[in-house]
């Protein structure tokens, strides 16, 4: 079980957070006109690579904070957690 | 004679308590403190089970977790349970035992042709044949493999026992309570850190309680007893035996079982059986020790064969001799240890030493006692088929590939040690990378990876004042990371024995005359030869090796087996150990109980249950139960004889004519506040938000990026900055998540906050034609006239004292309202309903009828709204709007979604109007045409339509609603059916909304 | 190449079985090949069976990073079945049923296929619905299912919790009795052993590290043993999918993900098909050596380590007992983990890429073993014919972008919810 710093709670157990994903995909604005390569990036193509990740988390049975990890996809590592407005 | 392997005196079991037990049907004694093996042993059985694939003879061969043989079925508290190790069960009065996989008899096995014929049997035999012909296979060779797999049996009864977990935070968890662990949690814990001392046996010490030492003047046994009874003092020591850690997971997370119930024998129903313990801790000191290896040698499988250390351990701790004419077959010192104490209780032992004439204390100990020892010699196989009765020995050549002379030597017992391998299986399961150390033969672990260090014999450190030192050091390095105090502690005296450099002699060769099966892995019957095989046959990566032999594979997970394999594999190969390399260690290190793994989650607590303030109403009044996600729902209350749909019809039929009233408590509720609340809902829901006035509600669709419905429900605008959403019971959580996502991450500027509000409201809708008198009598002094409170609006209102919400809305297309309380108040509010709208007929009605209702009126639900339909699909195509942009918008833009054919939401009636269309019938335009038979779509949910009185279905098919006025086939092949339809609008009732509106 | 019967057997416990041939050899690589198979997987090894057999394309590499069957067809729980909803994905695998059918002869290796059915557990009508809605589908595909009500589900597996003390009760089930398991293992090595009968060049040990592209079309790939030519690449490697797409600047509809599977220790024979619980994570079936074959859910975050953490394995095992209370006093052995590529619609990707002369075969997710044969035959066959055939023709990579999805449970992209 992973061991999560909420940048607002403090060190949690994993089991207090859901996943959101890559955090690095950016949605397109709204009433922009994007093609179809871009939305689809967004909403289906991931990267997912095998080491430094920067991923959501949602503190969902804490605080319900969305926030950013850096994580290493093959060793679980966790760098660094952020709020949403800072950088990681 | 009862017992007669005891020794007098001897051993730390309790004497004054005999316990009885049952062996195969067979009454025996033990002591209180004995385990089940040991007990045995005592009482001369060393044949305690058959081998997997040939059903061999087995005894037991070790004295601890490292056990291959001496799995036994058990019953105990009336639960039997398969594959119990002998040697780690302690023996409580009642037990009984009984051997597995032999017929008829342990003693006598029909299975054994399988050892006469396994000449033809070698490795992966079973890839080569039992494919000709072809169906004997699933008729007759495999059912006949089957038939054979297995160990024990698996009782399918219920266990009545409990289970229970705990979570625990520490600074340091020290993992075994030999010397190591015992000196490293010492110092940490004189330091102040909080520390968890875990070992897995009942007795503390590990190797101190056999080992011939003394520290600070104490033998081994008294000085753990010392530091046991001073850390079980102290308030930042938690000292738990019979704990087993076995498991090293992510971010210093280790998992341990507790054995809490089975070694008691008074127990209340609460005591648990096993406690399973979820560690976090900063530090980890690993001090699991080693294992014994053995040497493989001819029948070295034979029951009496065992390892050097379980035949001392026997004797130390259990006052067990496990034979009266041993040999001892080593290449290193520490079986001396076992010749000396064999020699101390009045047997003769005859040590083989594969190495050449050597001295070191432990040697010239035993030949000052006088006892025999052949340097140079090695058992080169086993006599005896249930117990061995002789070996035949052989002088080794110079270089060790062949012998001299060999001789017959009867003995009863051959003990052998092969030097020792560290248990570094919690090691590398923290990711670190094990290294070979080419002194000792074996990984070692190598750095770090997470906060673990490991101490001790499992490091590949054999004396005990290296173990000491390292131990003291290891805790007092914690103590300063975690306190930053640096407590010097006196690390004691310590005397004991120096050893020898072992001999690296790990396989007896096997002479050309003679034939024997040399094992690598007992459990499995995996021999030299097998190994051979299929290196042969080039499976030659160590991988390849374990799946195609399964080596290692057995429950005792090759705690004896691996390195001898390696060891073979590297031999053949010509490559050094490292570069052959180690299959991969993963938890569990034991085998784990899955009812301690799982804990108090069971029966009816697989899941919380969640109940609505009104569900006692509910089952007083015979309401018959559905499940919607965790909570509990009223699917139809009965009344005398009805079935469902009887129920159901009479209740749907009564909000058509006068006036049902449903519990909705279990819709998700969000509160929506802030001054961007309308702009945010604008973007969440595909219709407008903008312009909706405080008071009114509005009906709204959501949808994911990928342009599929996500939900639907109704927001009300409580005020200027604040609306109430509902959500679908099964999206709740969901759609807040969601919402949450779009505020905290892409949408920051826009200031709202949302909160569930779900278990704050208790929910009633009213509907049916005579809802609002009942309303008007429900809040006299609230005007809730069409005009006040028409169709969407809403307003807040005193019920009875108690202020209450009403929201003009209406899943069943009837004039209908939903009541609000706060949760506290539902029942209150309920039966306040019930009473006052008894005079209109009211009842209650379920999710049944209440499905009726909305299939009827063409509302879609779960079924349609599948995860896989656009608003387009399922007529929502009026809630798309077309001039401003929301979650989805874009995906709506895809090929696929705007076909022509696309399939699309329409009604169904059958010709017949009798015949009801099963949910999930598929159309078609021939029934009887040759598959594959292409399908048009299909039905997604069907009812009764009580308006119409006949079936009406919903279904979502090609071109929709160009489709109206065709018939169709709706074919359900699982049911045998296939239905004639007329295809319709998916409006079945009040197209116009006309009753909503009234 | 030596034929393995009773009789071989036979001949060679004479010979003390000291006359066994290999059952691959260990080449190093030639400087070209007219195609190589990325990736020595179960679905790598039949592409280079079936490319050799159907189509006669002999000059054939496949390259792997570590041995051959050490990616998920040596670590999923065996499971083979053909029960969608989708045609284009239940015609795919019923196909690739005939294949398995016939698989031992045919490799001449006992893959030990063995049909004993698959049934999947319904604890409400809406599921039961759901069932229907996807069995009816199958059996006008010609695919074999059969509803089965509480009483039926009892008959075949009275084991299961039918008192009154369960949280979520059976209503029934949908059944596929053509269904079953193999020996995941045999089905890599007997692919691995003909392929090379045939003439393949079974490369282990040898990592990729980037490909060799000239004006859009694929010349070669660079390795850890040096460069080799080839007219066309195939990528095979899910679970490593991701990594390579990297390398070709590629970004696909694919996350990668760990799923945990465990057994418990042998015990006689109690359960004979494959049983899915509807009320939560969990799947069993009973291995030939007895053990209980368990599986469930993701560990739910993108990774590529082979090890998971017992939170998954614990919620999965709670769905096992609330299903089967006789597993509470079996005890767990092994835990392990495979990395699936997920894509995004839960359905695999076989196709052709914009880069001339580089196919894909990728996405998986929980299912590849069962396709083993049907995934290899049609990758072949597009490989081969530089166009997909018929059955893979939905399996398409554009799938994404016109909105022609095969989302077997409509949970749409967020792949991490099992």
């Amino acid at each position: 079980m992973l061991y999560i710093k909420c940048p607002y709670c403090g060190m949690r157990s994993q089991n207090e957070f859901a996943y959101g994903g890559d955090a690095s995909v950016k949605r397109p604005e709204l009433n922009k006109d994007v093609t179809d390569k871009e939305w689809d990036d967004f909403v289906y193509n991931r990267k997912s690579l095998r080491g430094k990740h920067i991923e959501l988390w949602h503190h969902v049975s804490g605080c319900r904070q969305w926030f950013k990890a850096q994580r290493d996809t093959a060793t679980h590592e966790i760098f660094k957690t952020a709020t949403m407005n800072e950088e990681i | 004679m009862s017992q007669e392997f005891r020794i007098k005196e001897k051993g730390y079991i309790n004497r004054n308590k005999t316990i009885n037990f049952k062996f195969n049907g067979k009454n025996y004694t033990g002591y209180e403190g004995d385990t089940l093996a040991s007990a045995l042993l005592a009482n001369g059985v060393h044949l305690v089970g058959r081998s997997f694939k040939y059903h061999r003879p087995r005894g037991f061969f070790a004295a601890g977790v490292d056990e291959p043989n001496a799995k036994l079925q058990v019953e105990l508290n009336g639960h039997s349970e398969p594959n119990v190790n002998a040697t780690e069960i302690e023996l409580v009065e009642g037990i009984s035992a009984t051997s597995q996989n032999c017929w008829p008899s342990v003693e006598f096995d029909i299975g054994a042709i399988n050892n006469l014929l396994n000449k033809f049997f070698p490795a992966g035999f079973y890839y080569k044949t039992f494919m000709w012909p072809k169906s004997f296979w699933y008729k007759i060779y495999e059912p006949f493999i089957r038939k054979a797999a297995g160990l024990g049996v698996a009782s399918i009864e219920k266990d009545r026992e409990r289970y229970e977990h705990k979570f625990e935070y520490c600074d340091l968890l020290v993992t075994g309570s030999g010397p190591a662990g015992l000196a490293s949690a010492y110092a940490a814990a004189k330091s102040g850190a909080k520390v968890i001392l875990a070992e897995d046996k009942h007795r503390f010490g590990g190797s101190l309680l056999m080992d011939d030492v003394s520290i600070d003047n104490l033998s081994g046994k008294d000085w753990t007893d010392k530091i046991v009874s001073e850390l079980k003092e102290m308030p930042n020591v938690t000292v738990k035996n019979r704990s087993q850690v076995f498991g090293y997971y992510d971010h210093n997370m280790l998992v341990m079982f507790e054995r809490t119930g089975d070694h008691r024998e008074k127990k209340s129903e609460f005591t648990p059986r096993q406690r399973l313990w979820y560690i976090r801790c900063k530090e980890v000191i690993l001090s699991t020790g080693s294992i014994e290896r053995p040497i493989v040698f001819g029948n070295n499988d034979t029951p009496g064969v065992m390892l050097s250390s379980g035949a001392k351990e026997y004797m130390k701790v259990y006052g067990v001799l496990v034979g009266r004419k041993p040999i001892i077959f080593t290449n290193n010192d520490s079986a001396y240890e076992t010749a000396i104490e064999f020699k101390n209780n009045g047997v003769e032992p005859l040590i083989l030493d594969t190495r050449k004439e050597q001295n070191s204390d432990l040697i010239n100990e035993a030949k000052n006692k006088g006892i025999k020892i052949k340097f140079n010699h090695a058992v080169i196989k086993a006599n005896g088929y249930k117990k061995v009765k002789s070996a035949i020995i052989g002088e080794l050549s110079d270089d060790k590939t062949e012998y001299k002379n060999t001789n017959n030597v009867e003995c009863d017992c051959i003990c052998v040690s092969g030097f020792w391998t560290p248990s570094v299986h919690l090691a590398s399961q923290s990711g670190n990378k094990l290294k070979f150390d080419k002194e000792i033969d074996s990984f070692i672990p190598d750095k770090s990876k997470q906060n673990e260090i490991t101490v001790g014999a499992a490091n590949g450190d054999f004396t005990l004042k290296n173990t000491l030192n390292a131990g003291f050091k290891a805790g007092n390095e914690v103590s300063k990371k975690i306190n930053n105090k640096d407590v010097a502690i006196q690390v004691p005296n310590v005397t004991e024995k120096n050893h020898k450099v072992h001999d690296k002699f790990w396989c007896s060769p096997l002479p050309k005359n003679l034939k024997a099966k040399r094992f690598v892995d007992f459990q499995n019957d995996v021999s030299v030869t097998d190994i051979e095989i299929a290196l042969r046959e080039g499976y030659r990566s160590i991988e390849h090796v374990k799946r195609y032999t399964t080596l290692g594979m057995a429950t005792d997970q090759g705690r004896t087996s691996n390195l001898n394999g390696l060891q073979l594999v590297s031999n053949i190969e010509n490559k050094i150990v490292p570069e052959v390399g180690h299959t991969t260690f993963r938890p569990p290190f034991t085998p784990v109980t899955i009812g301690t793994i799982v804990g108090r989650e069971v029966g009816k607590h697989f899941m919380p249950t969640r109940l609505t303030p009104i569900h006692e109403w509910h089952v007083k009044n015979n309401a018959v139960f559905v499940d919607a996600g965790a909570w509990k729902r009223p699917r139809y209350y009965k009344i005398g004889n009805e079935t469902m749909l009887d129920a159901a019809n009479r209740e749907a039929k009564n909000v058509r004519d006068k006036v049902g009233i449903c519990d909705v408590t279990t819709l998700g509720k969000i509160d929506v506040k802030g001054p961007d609340a309308a702009e945010f809902l604008n973007r969440v829901y595909t219709n407008a938000w903008m312009k909706l006035p405080v008071g009114k509600a509005r009906y709204g669709v959501m949808l994911r990026e990928d342009g599929m419905v996500m939900d639907d429900g109704t927001t009300t605008r409580i005020a200027e900055n604040h609306y109430h959403m509902t959500t679908t019971t099964a999206q709740a959580a969901n759609v807040l998540s969601h919402l949450e996502y779009y505020l905290q991450i892409i949408w920051p500027e826009l200031n709202v906050n949302v909160v569930s509000t779900t278990e704050q409201w208790a929910g009633a809708a009213l509907a049916g034609p005579k809802s609002r008198d009942v309303l008007a009598k429900l809040f006299p002094n609230s005007n809730v006239s069409n005009e006040t409170l028409p169709f969407m609006g809403y307003m807040e209102a005193n019920l009875f004292g108690i202020p209450a919400r009403i929201f003009r809305i209406s899943f069943s297309g009837e004039l209908a309202y939903e009541i609000n309380v706060r949760s506290d108040y539902g029942m209150f509010m309920w039966e306040k309903i019930m009473e006052i709208g008894k005079e209109y007929g009211i009842q209650p009605y379920g999710t049944e009828a209440l499905s009726t209702l909305r299939i009827e009126m063409g509302h879609v639900a779960g079924p349609e709204l599948d995860g896989r339909t656009i608003p387009y699909d399922v007529s929502l195509e009026g809630m798309v709007s077309k001039k401003k942009d929301f979650i989805g918008k874009r995906s709506l833009t895809k090929l696929a979604f705007n076909q022509q054919d696309r399939q699309k939401i329409v009604g169904l009636i059958p010709l017949d109007r009798k015949t009801s269309i099963p949910e999930g019938s598929h159309l078609v335009l021939d029934k009887n045409a040759k598959l594959p038979n292409p399908k048009l779509g299909h039905v997604s949910s069907s009812c009764w339509s009580v308006e119409n009185n006949n079936p009406f279905s919903l279904a979502i098919i090609k071109d929709g609603k160009n489709m109206i006025g065709k018939k169709l086939f709706a074919v359900s092949p699982l049911k045998n059916k296939s239905i004639e339809v007329e295809v319709i609008s998916s409006h079945y009732v009040d197209h116009e909304g006309k009753r909503v509106r009234s | 190449m030596q034929k393995y019967s009773v009789f071989s057997l036979i001949k060679n416990a004479f010979s003390d079985h000291m006359n066994w041939e290999v059952a691959w050899k260990d080449p190093t690589p030639k400087k070209e090949y007219d195609v190589i198979i990325i990736g020595g997987g179960g679905h790598g090894l039949a592409t280079a069976y079936y490319l050799a057999k159907e189509h006669n394309i002999t000059n054939v590499a496949i390259i792997e990073k570590g041995w051959i069957g050490g990616g998920n067809v040596g670590r999923n729980t065996t499971i083979i079945r053909s029960n969608f909803m989708y045609d284009a994905n239940g015609r795919f695998n019923e196909f690739g049923m005939e294949l398995w059918r016939n698989l031992s002869q045919e490799l001449n290796f006992n893959v030990m296929f063995s049909p004993r059915g698959i049934i999947n557990l319904a604890h409400s009508d809406a599921q039961m619905n759901a069932y229907a809605r996807r069995g009816n589908s199958m059996r006008l595909n010609g695919i074999d299912a059969v509803l089965l009500g509480r009483e039926e589900v009892k008959k075949h597996i009275p084991m299961a919790d039918f008192s009154d003390d369960v949280r979520f009760p059976i209503f029934g089930g949908l059944m596929q009795p053509s269904a079953g398991t193999a020996r995941h293992d045999a089905v890599a090595w007997g692919y691995a052993r003909q392929a090379d009968s045939m003439g393949v060049d079974i490369i282990q040990h040898c990592e990729v590290e980037g490909f060799n592209i000239t004006n859009g079309k694929i010349t070669g790939v660079r390795t850890s043993k040096g460069e080799i030519n080839a007219k066309k690449v195939g990528l095979c490697v899910a679970g490593s999918t991701n990594i390579l797409a990297e390398k070709l600047n590629m970004t696909l509809p694919i996350e990668t993900h760990c799923l945990q599977a465990c057994v418990s220790e042998p015990v006689k024979p109690l359960l004979d098909g494959v049983v899915t619980f509807g009320a939560g994570h969990f799947y069993i079936s009973q291995s030939d050596k007895g053990e209980m074959v368990m599986g469930g859910d993701l560990d739910g975050y993108n990774s590529y380590a082979q090890r998971g953490n017992l939170p998954t394995i614990q919620h999965v095992l709670t769905g096992g007992l609330a299903l089967f209370p006789f597993l509470s006093r079996l005890k767990m052995l092994r835990t392990w983990g495979g990395i699936m590529d997920m894509s995004m619609d839960g359905s695999p990707i076989i196709d052709k890429t914009h880069i001339d002369g580089l196919y894909l075969n990728c996405g998986w997710c929980y299912g590849g073993f069962k396709s083993t044969p049907v995934s290899g035959w049609t990758f072949a066959h597009t490989i081969a014919q530089d166009r997909p055939h018929e059955l893979n023709s939905e399996l398409s990579l554009n799938r994404f972008s016109t909105g022609y999805l095969l989302d077997e449970k409509g949970i749409g992209t967020k792949t991490w919810i099992g």
